[in-house]
């Protein structure tokens, strides 16, 4: 089957109307999102693009619970974490979400091997399926590494460190902000090939944010400017074959 | 969250010394303190049990600290105490702070004090023959290097060791009573009586007599002294209570200010965890068990700290008793435990209600 049509008859992962996002600054409200709309299928691979300061992260955040909308609605597989209580959000982020960060955000103190552990001791012991640390590990090629800690590694291997730390609890949505931002041209690759093995072979759906087009033209591009989501349905899944990294 | 817990403390090496240090030191402080009280306090009651009797008989608003009375009885009331019934012997003596010395001295009647106490064993000498002879215990002659025979100058008078007997009988220095009561300015005056039933299980019959006889007098029970030493010893309790603040409130401050900074610095790592999923019980646990951690390491330095002074104070003052119960150890333990977790509990709440994402950008 055709990889679009078989994404277009998948269930909607997320789905965001008319959210509206204001940070109050003291007295004075400075809005992020200005009622953005979104539609993300299950195993799509979404990469967001917009220039700094037009929502993209909070957007983000929003998806994985780290923050509240003023307004609008935002469901994650079906649950309305814009109207949840803290506890659940917390209780969805720990159940449905990865994230990978800019900056990788490893724990300084902790091995990789630590770092991933972390993850699911906050997850918890009730799961089934479990994916091996040194199994993941070994996947993103970072099995002689795993008892270095973050400080030891180069900024593409921590990063594979944060992403196998995001991928350990099986999430049903991995939200990456500017994975590639800080590394190189060839760790860039390395991030990318491994996000698109995640999303190919894993069925991982994944959302991140991107300034870089070559980056981003791994997955379905959505555009952002001045809060708003601006080609929501524009591109197709893989757009192009030469997109392709 | 075990490996974070270490790993957080160790990847701060200073701060986590420092913080042990102060709570090991709040201990051994409370532990030090109270032992060398108590030590004291529970050694005189020893030791004035030890000098025989069934009863201690005192003016009324005398105190059980004998330092603290002064000479106020006539000699001659001990015909008066033999003839209560059920009374066998009492015995008058005469107890002398010295300042410069820093210990008691009792004055003692030779005769009727052998009638009241069989306990007392020389493992040299003999008891004083003649006014300028005293006797010492074991302890005294160690700490003086004294020996039977050696001059012992005492309120400025000149005295002659004639005995060491076993340690454990009223103070560490037994004079002539009336070479005491002559060097003290009150002839014919005594501090208090030992007084001896004529039968154990009769005690109380003879103690209701003693009472009823003496009713404007302190009559105190031998076998109760060391609870009532503690109970009316002025300040004591007051004493105790101020150390054990004390230890709380260096475990309180201490954590408080190492787990403060310490979430402070962590803020981003804070934010990690929250990115994580980790709810707010979650980082108040990381929290509260690495206090807990920093106070457990604190409790057992301290505990060692402790065994370190006490070996110094018993080399340095060998007559300075020093008595730390189980029961202080655990308190001491559980002191540092509640301070540390107390000062934890504000730095732990609020890591656990930090906005994530303010957190995740924090420089």
């Amino acid at each position: 089957m055709n990889k679009t049509v078989e994404i277009s008859q998948k269930k909607n992962i997320v789905l965001i109307e008319n959210l509206q996002m204001v940070y109050r600054i003291g007295k004075i409200g400075v809005p992020a999102l200005r009622g953005a709309d979104l539609t993300v299928k299950e195993g799509e691979l979404v990469a967001i693009m917009g220039p700094s300061g037009c929502g993209k992260s909070t957007l983000l955040h929003l998806m994985g619970g780290l923050l509240r909308p003023s307004s609008g609605r935002i469901h994650i597989e079906g649950v309305d974490i814009g109207a949840s209580s803290d506890y659940v959000r917390t209780e969805f982020r720990r159940r449905r979400i990865g994230f990978v960060f800019q900056g990788y955000n490893l724990l300084p103190t902790l091995t990789a091997r630590g770092n991933i552990e972390l993850a699911r001791s906050i997850y918890g012991n009730d799961r089934r399926e479990e994916t091996s640390v040194q199994q993941i590990l070994t996947l993103l090629g970072l099995h002689d590494k795993m008892d270095h800690k973050p400080s030891e590694l180069s900024g593409g291997e921590q990063q594979r460190v944060a992403i196998a730390r995001a991928v350990i609890n099986n999430p049903s949505l991995l939200l990456a902000d500017e994975p590639t931002g800080n590394l190189d041209s060839e760790n860039t690759k390395k991030v990318l090939e491994i996000l698109k093995k995640l999303n190919q072979e894993y069925g991982q759906t994944i959302i991140m944010i991107t300034h870089d087009p070559e980056v981003a033209s791994i997955g379905r591009i959505v555009e952002m400017r001045d809060g708003r989501v601006l080609n929501r349905f524009q591109n197709s899944y893989y757009a192009t074959e030469e997109n392709r990294l | 969250m075990h490996k974070l817990v270490f790993s957080n403390l160790i990847q701060r090496p200073a701060r986590t010394v420092i913080s042990v240090i102060a709570v090991a030191l709040g201990v051994a402080l409370l532990l030090v303190s109270l032992g060398l009280s108590y030590g004291q306090l529970a050694d005189t009651a020893e030791r004035t049990k030890g000098m025989g009797g069934d009863f201690i008989l005192q003016p009324s608003d005398a105190s059980l600290l004998f330092a603290l009375n002064s000479g106020s009885l006539p000699v001659r009331l001990r015909g008066v105490i033999e003839k209560v019934e059920g009374i066998r012997s009492a015995t008058p003596v005469l107890a002398k702070f010295l300042g410069d010395k820093f210990h008691l001295v009792f004055g003692i009647d030779k005769e009727s004090f052998l009638r009241v106490n069989t306990n007392l064993r020389f493992t040299d000498g003999e008891i004083f023959q003649v006014p300028e002879q005293a006797i010492i215990d074991t302890v005294y002659a160690r700490q003086w290097r004294l020996s039977v025979g050696d001059p012992l100058e005492l309120l400025g008078h000149e005295f002659v060791v004639s005995g060491i007997f076993r340690a454990g009988t009223g103070a560490r220095v037994l004079l002539p009573l009336a070479t005491l009561q002559e060097l003290n300015g009150t002839p014919g005056k005594a501090t208090m009586f030992f007084v001896r039933a004529k039968d154990k299980l009769s005690s109380g019959d003879a103690l209701a007599s003693l009472k009823a006889k003496f009713k404007n007098y302190k009559i105190t029970e031998s076998a109760a002294l060391q609870e009532l030493m503690m109970d009316n010893t002025p300040v004591f309790k007051q004493f105790i209570t101020t150390m054990v603040v004390i230890s709380v409130v260096i475990s309180f401050l201490i954590i408080l200010l190492a787990m403060y900074s310490s979430i402070i610095e962590r803020t981003r790592d804070i934010g990690i965890l929250k990115s994580l999923g980790a709810s707010k019980a979650y980082i108040v646990q990381l929290i509260l068990r690495e206090s807990l951690l920093i106070c457990a390491a604190g409790v057992v330095l301290g505990f060692i700290l402790t065994y370190i002074a006490i070996q110094l104070v018993s080399a340095a003052f060998p007559n300075l008793p020093v008595i730390i119960t189980g029961f202080w150890r655990i308190t001491a333990a559980l002191m540092a435990l509640l301070g540390g977790s107390f000062g934890a509990l504000y730095p732990a709440i609020k890591a656990s209600q930090m906005d994530p994402v303010k957190a995740l950008g924090y420089e």
